[in-house]
């Protein structure tokens, strides 16, 4: 059910000229396709950064909440561009894409870190004042910036597999495959 | 002629072989490729936004630059090695390829502008360096670092 609801949203996108023409512009696809790959370095560049602080890795006689809180704007603006980028990407293929196990389980890992982040953020908000000055966060706060640090590597390992078509669908593969990847065209 | 024979045998090397025989090894070898980025890209920033005064204004500007440069070392490490095992298994193909070259002509600027201006800059006090020098260098490293990973992504590209 959920999986033939994705699939016919995918092909009303592919439905659109602009979609196609997007998929098939060299320069335009390819530089948006850059853009998403290259703003890595400033959304998880930045997100390194504070994991790695709280981490005790780097930066470690500057507050960990400055880091965090200075850190956070550049960091929001790359994942900004990389979402945006990101939604133009899946609008220029959006049937194969939709039916990439590769890109569902990168959904789930982002769903995650942003999960992560969320409760990282409300921890640290609530017991900084207590630690702010040391040179590693408490425990707890450690092993959530371990998470966001896997849950990330997942993201970037999983977002360079999509261009892999090990399990695309006119492959042949097992029933649960095919029902985790989506695959609906004949 | 003996520089193609050079790739050539790349490609057929046991590290060429590898990466052409084993689908995971390779993506994952592009995996890392891709989070070393990330970081090189971090330390580079945190730098280079911290030199032109745009962020961490309220910490030093030396103890900013000096723990980022240790990242940085680890970050090109890590890119280096990925690099020459993802080459190696195409290395015939890349030979052929410009973007190919001019990854390397910028990377080969990158280490060089790094190890040989900033770095040497950086050692001194920042409050004894012109401000315009400072800046100038901040933005000349984000252009040559941006250039090293544009034109990397368009090697898949041509």
């Amino acid at each position: 059910m959920l999986n033939q609801g994705l699939f016919d949203f995918a092909q009303w996108l592919d439905s659109f000229e602009l979609s196609t023409r997007l998929h098939e512009s060299y320069y335009m696809y390819n530089w948006v396709e850059s853009t998403h790959v290259l703003s890595l370095a400033v959304s998880l560049g930045m997100l390194l950064i504070i994991d790695m602080r709280m981490l005790g890795l780097t930066l470690t006689n500057v507050p960990a909440s400055r880091i965090a809180a200075r850190l956070n704007i550049p960091m929001m603006i790359g994942f900004t561009v990389m979402v945006v980028t990101g939604l133009l990407l899946f609008f220029a293929v959006p049937v194969r894409t939709t039916q990439s196990i590769w890109f569902r389980i990168k959904l789930v890992l982002l769903f995650a870190a942003a999960v992560n982040a969320w409760m990282f953020h409300k921890k640290m908000n609530e017991s900084v004042a207590s630690w702010d000055s040391e040179p590693k966060a408490p425990i707890r706060l450690r092993y959530a910036a371990g998470l966001s640090l896997g849950l990330w590597g997942g993201v970037v390992t999983t977002g360079r597999l999509i261009a892999y078509d090990w399990y695309d669908c006119y492959r042949s593969q097992s029933e649960f495959m095919a029902w985790a990847s989506g695959c609906m065209a004949e | 002629m003996e520089l193609l024979s050079f790739f050539e045998w790349a490609e057929t090397s046991l590290l060429g072989s590898i990466g052409k025989s084993y689908g995971g090894v390779y993506a994952i070898g592009q995996s890392l490729h891709l989070m070393a980025l990330a970081l090189l890209g971090g330390t580079v920033l945190l730098t280079d936004l911290r030199l032109l005064n745009v962020i961490l204004r309220d910490v030093p500007s030396e103890q900013v630059t000096e723990n980022a440069y240790k990242w940085f070392r680890v970050a090109l490490v890590i890119i280096v090695a990925t690099g020459i095992f993802m080459a190696a298994a195409v290395a015939t193909k890349l030979y052929y390829n410009s973007f190919y070259w001019a990854k390397m002509a910028a990377l080969a600027t990158g280490i060089l502008f790094v190890f040989v201006i900033k770095r040497p800059l950086l050692k001194r006090p920042h409050s004894e360096i012109n401000p315009i020098v400072l800046k100038s260098v901040a933005l000349a490293s984000m252009v040559i670092w941006f250039s090293v990973a544009a034109t990397g992504r368009w090697i898949g590209f041509s």
